[in-house]
């Protein structure tokens, strides 16, 4: 991740509580924010059954969450940017809906996770260095960059997810992620073919990244 | 009322289990029974690779683009033929036989700019829905990563060549805020008319997949993935690589 920083590596995200950035710490090291909804394999067989509390391993639950925190802040991010009004024309109809997507994100995973019986993580406090917003070119640039890491966010989790129907959900979701990054790389004269095959990274790279003075 | 208000109260009408079903595609054709192992998934991505590299080596030389649009669909095709000798060296290393580059006969696809793009639009979001309905049917976590990342890249080229068209960004470069798995069916459906008959088709069902296990391989070292990277095994070193000229791969089926 080194050079890829998103805002040259200033801290993002802050934590209403200290409980939600512990939790969000413990992410970064796969460990279960809780023991209550450990239960059983959790491969569900029918539509059905997402009706119950349907049980998944917690490390799932996790996943979960920490696709949320990260949705939620590609979620507000461009919120704030297209409330900027710094696009226009082609740029701003291909932008729109990748805002649109981020929220769609947040409000399914969020479905996901209480679904399974979890505790979806708040929205985090985040604060975006000066300028982030002031010009088309930062708010692209740092799009681009967020768009990447969060493609390298998911492909990091596919190995580790347990569960099949969280995965399937995880894959739909970083599908959607990469058009976002191959479009964004072209409004900038980037590359939107940057690997053959996707890159990935742990929780680790990726809170590094966004949570550089908590890491 | 706007689209994005419209986005709003609609998802904010859904219950957790709703959104869940909408966030969550299944693995619906799991069930299905189309694939018996993880290398009959490899061989029936390794066929529609064979076909989107095919088509990018004939649309390429077709000399339709210029200026940032031929570098697109240059890189495009590279990434193509990466993924077939990604996929061909993985199937071997798991001890299964790799699929033959199926007969292909892409028509007027490459009359001019226009078709040549819209039909690749096609194939990618065919590809992207194919791996993402085979997904389910993987059982070794390092390929199931690695088809992950091929995925991705397959809805990079639709988007950008979707754009590339000036296609609507909603329903054109973007198909929703999720990826619609394609059942192997309804993928062969579509790849089907490109399909030389002389073929005989897609290899249907199970090709000779030489009873390979991933199990039995071991899962920490199936070879498709250096953990921890997306980088593949044999595909490292892998630069230009051309897939045999079409005459060599007919050639090798008659």
């Amino acid at each position: 991740m080194a050079g890829r920083r998103i805002f040259d590596g200033k801290p993002v995200l802050e934590f209403s509580t200290g409980i939600q950035r512990r939790s969000f710490l413990k992410y970064a090291g796969l460990v279960g924010v809780g023991t209550s909804f450990a239960i059983g394999g959790g491969l569900l067989t029918a539509p059905a059954a997402f009706g119950s509390s349907a049980a998944i391993e917690s490390s799932d639950l996790d996943i979960l969450n920490y696709a949320l925190t990260l949705e939620y802040l590609e979620s507000d991010f461009y919120a704030m940017g297209l409330q900027a009004g710094l696009l226009s024309d082609r740029e701003l109809e291909l932008v729109t809906p990748i805002g649109d997507h981020e929220k769609e994100h947040v409000t399914a995973v969020t479905g996901a996770v209480t679904a399974f019986g979890g505790t979806p993580v708040a929205k985090p406090k985040i604060t975006y260095p000066a300028g982030t917003f002031d010009s088309r070119e930062s708010f692209l640039k740092n799009a681009s960059m967020f768009e990447e890491l969060g493609v390298t966010a998911y492909h990091g989790q596919v190995p580790l997810i347990k569960d099949p129907d969280v995965l399937a959900s995880a894959a739909s979701i970083a599908g959607v992620e990469s058009r976002h990054a191959a479009v964004i790389a072209t409004l900038i004269a980037g590359n939107p073919f940057p690997n053959p095959i996707e890159k990935n990274a742990s929780m680790t790279d990726i809170l590094a990244a966004v949570t550089p003075l908590i890491s | 009322m706007s689209r994005q208000d419209f986005v709003r109260g609609q998802m904010t009408q859904l219950s957790a289990p709703q959104a869940l079903g909408a966030l969550n595609n299944r693995w619906a054709y799991a069930a299905a029974g189309d694939f018996t192992s993880d290398i009959d998934v490899l061989n029936y991505a390794l066929t529609l690779e064979y076909l989107e590299a095919a088509f990018y080596q004939q649309g390429n030389q077709a000399g339709l683009l210029d200026g940032v649009e031929k570098d697109y669909l240059a890189t495009i095709q590279s990434d193509e033929e990466y993924h077939v000798k990604a996929l061909t060296d993985t199937i071997v290393k798991l001890g299964g036989t790799p699929v033959a580059a199926p007969w292909v006969d892409f028509g007027g696809s490459f009359a001019d700019r226009n078709s040549y793009l819209t039909t690749s639009v096609t194939f990618e979001n065919v590809g992207v829905g194919a791996y993402l309905g085979a997904a389910g049917y993987i059982q070794d976590k390092s390929i199931l990563q690695a088809a992950a990342g091929i995925f991705g890249v397959e809805a990079r080229h639709a988007a950008v060549v979707a754009n590339l068209l000036n296609l609507p960004a909603e329903g054109g470069v973007y198909k929703g805020a999720f990826e619609t798995p394609i059942a192997k069916a309804d993928v062969l459906a579509a790849v089907t008319p490109f399909l030389s008959q002389m073929s005989g088709g897609m290899p249907a069902g199970a090709p000779d997949t030489g009873g390979g296990s991933t199990a039995e391989t071991g899962s920490g070292d199936t070879g498709l993935l250096i953990a921890g990277g997306a980088a593949l095994l044999g595909a490292a070193a892998y630069a230009g690589h051309r897939i045999n000229s079409r005459e060599t791969a007919q050639d090798s089926q008659s």
